[in-house]
């Protein structure tokens, strides 16, 4: 409630300086390591758009997101590096992440604005029940298999 | 079920069997002896006397004489067979070689006398894994120097062998000898002495001939200690036991009173005893009474076990003795337990157990795989009966529920399938949390 509608204030005030910033500089650059500046500026610019562009749903959505992928390299990490024993474990630890992933990315791009033309029979309603649903079966059957 | 089985039979029957005279042997009193017409009891007198005062039961016939046939209704008819006819070509219908190993199959125990003329048994010996001379050649030696003829021969006796007495003196010897064929069922009991061969001349004539022989690397000359003159044999299932003597004469009287070269008496009728004694299983004779296996810290045999289990297999052993009969019996230090499926997956020592006679025990971890598995309880020692016994057990792996749970190596796995879950809680309440303010705000951008 209050959570979401702050962070995406602070993030547009800081967007908003991010994008500020590079402008300032980026004429007396040419004295500057061109390729990395560039760069840098591409990603400033990437980052700031993405941040004033993207619905704050959807970056809610990205966030878990992300969550997802670095839960799931770590536990690749540690099955690679310390033990795969039981693999059972590994197995539905590292499919429940893999599994939220996919059920999350086809909400996120079912609720998106711009997939609207795509998805015309799908309410982003009925997109959050079926992600639910799926989820909660992926679930059962992850704690199944758990061990 | 079967070692049980046994027990019973043997407990029941040495009840009858304790009604007569103590028998020393432990398969059975009857003795049939085989003499060929031409030598007579008189003969043997010492050696046979000896059997009688052991308690045996002899009954002589001649070789063609078929009174009573040593198989009955494929029963054997006596416990022991002498066959004391070397030199004889037809045997009656019932004393053939094959009938010879038809008994030996069921527990006749034989001592097979030969002499240098062929005959029906010298084939037979072929089937044993001896290697005969050719026919006509008795051993010859001309040491030491004696006064008699060289085919009559004092042969050292090993000092410490198992189935003869300790210090036995050298024994009066004369016939073939035998070479020994690659199998590990023969038991070496008497070898030739290392300066005597064979030869079909006992005079200095045919000296230059063997010579020859000798310098030719000893091809086509039978010499040497590596020869055998007395050697026993156990057959592989049932532990019967055949002494294949190469002279009939070692167990005469005469020889018996004969005096040796040193003075000494001679140590034939001790030897001839002896011999006897082994053969006829009085010594060196094993059984497995019963064997069963547990789980660690339990007592009752399993329908089957869980692979890593910890398990125990215990035997008991008896030895029989001639004078007491059966005993539990402790002595085994290299018995061996293995556990198999096709190949041995665990091969331990089956160690005595010293608070109780007789019990042999080992415990060891089932290996990790599941299959049907074998005790294997195989105890192979020249001389000696061989002990063998084998028991099928299963070994599964883990019920559903026999898994460990909750390892702290998983902790990891439960921490992110956890977290995923309640990742998903939060985001669905913060998906329906923020529904309102997005549509308001979407409203809001509308009306802006």
């Amino acid at each position: 409630m209050a959570g979401p509608k702050s962070s995406s204030n602070a993030s547009k005030r800081a967007a908003a300086t991010a994008a500020a910033t590079p402008s300032k500089p980026a004429p007396s650059s040419s004295s500057a390591p061109a390729p990395a500046s560039a760069s840098t500026v591409a990603l400033h610019t990437l980052w700031a758009a993405y941040l004033d562009a993207t619905p704050s749903r959807l970056k809610l959505v990205d966030a878990f997101l992300v969550f997802l992928v670095l839960s799931g390299v770590i536990q690749f990490v540690y099955c690679v590096l310390v033990t795969s024993f039981p693999f059972n474990a590994f197995l539905a630890g590292f499919a429940s992440t893999v599994g939220q992933f996919v059920l999350t990315a086809s909400l996120r791009s079912q609720v998106n604005a711009k997939n609207r033309a795509l998805f015309k029979d799908v309410s982003p309603e009925r997109a959050f029940a079926d992600f639910v649903v799926g989820s909660v079966v992926l679930h059962f059957f992850v704690f199944n298999f758990l061990g | 079920m079967l070692p049980s089985l046994g027990a019973i039979f043997f407990s029941l029957f040495g009840l009858f069997a304790a009604v007569p005279v103590q028998a020393r042997s432990s398969t059975g009193n009857s003795v049939l002896v085989v003499l060929q017409p031409d030598l007579k009891r008189d003969n043997f007198t010492i050696f046979f006397d000896n059997l009688e005062k052991r308690g045996y039961d002899l009954t002589l016939r001649t070789p063609e004489d078929d009174a009573l046939p040593i198989i009955r209704d494929d029963n054997p008819t006596y416990s022991h067979i002498i066959l004391f006819a070397p030199d004889i070509k037809s045997f009656s219908q019932d004393v053939t070689p094959q009938s010879l190993v038809t008994v030996l199959n069921a527990g006749t125990n034989l001592i097979v006398a030969l002499s240098p003329t062929q005959s029906p048994v010298f084939t037979l010996a072929s089937e044993f894994s001896l290697i005969l001379p050719p026919p006509s050649t008795p051993l010859i030696s001309h040491f030491p120097a004696r006064d008699s003829p060289p085919s009559v021969i004092p042969v050292a006796v090993p000092p410490k062998h198992p189935l003869l007495t300790p210090n036995t003196p050298p024994v009066w010897y004369s016939g073939i000898p035998f070479a020994h064929g690659n199998n590990p069922l023969l038991v070496p009991i008497l070898h030739a002495p290392a300066e005597s061969f064979a030869s079909d001349t006992d005079s200095d004539a045919g000296a230059e001939a063997l010579f020859d022989a000798a310098e030719r690397g000893g091809e086509g000359l039978w010499a040497g200690s590596a020869m055998g003159i007395v050697t026993g044999f156990q057959t592989r299932d049932n532990s019967a036991r055949v002494t294949w003597v190469g002279g009939i004469e070692l167990f005469t009287d005469a020889y018996a009173h004969k005096s040796l070269p040193s003075g000494e008496k001679s140590g034939n009728e001790q030897f001839a005893r002896d011999v006897a004694a082994w053969t006829f299983q009085e010594n060196l004779v094993l059984r497995i009474d019963s064997i069963t296996h547990h789980l660690l810290n339990e007592t009752v045999p399993r329908e089957h076990y869980t692979i890593n289990e910890n398990i125990v297999f215990e035997a008991h052993i008896s030895r029989y003795d001639s004078e007491r009969g059966w005993s539990p019996y402790s002595g085994l230090h290299d018995l061996q337990l293995e556990f198999t499926m096709l190949d041995p997956h665990i091969r331990t020592a089956l160690l005595p157990v010293t608070s109780k006679l007789g019990l042999y025990q080992a415990a060891f971890r089932i290996p990790d795989r599941h299959g049907v598995f074998k005790f294997v309880l195989d105890y192979r020692r020249r001389g000696w009966t061989i002990l063998k016994a084998t028991t099928t057990v299963p070994v599964v792996p883990p019920r559903h529920d026999g898994y460990p749970r909750f390892l702290s190596a998983a902790w990891p796995y439960y921490a992110g399938a956890i977290s995923t879950s309640l990742g998903f809680f939060v985001f669905a309440a913060l998906w329906l949390a923020g529904d309102d303010k997005e549509r308001k705000k979407g409203k809001a951008t509308k009306t802006e």
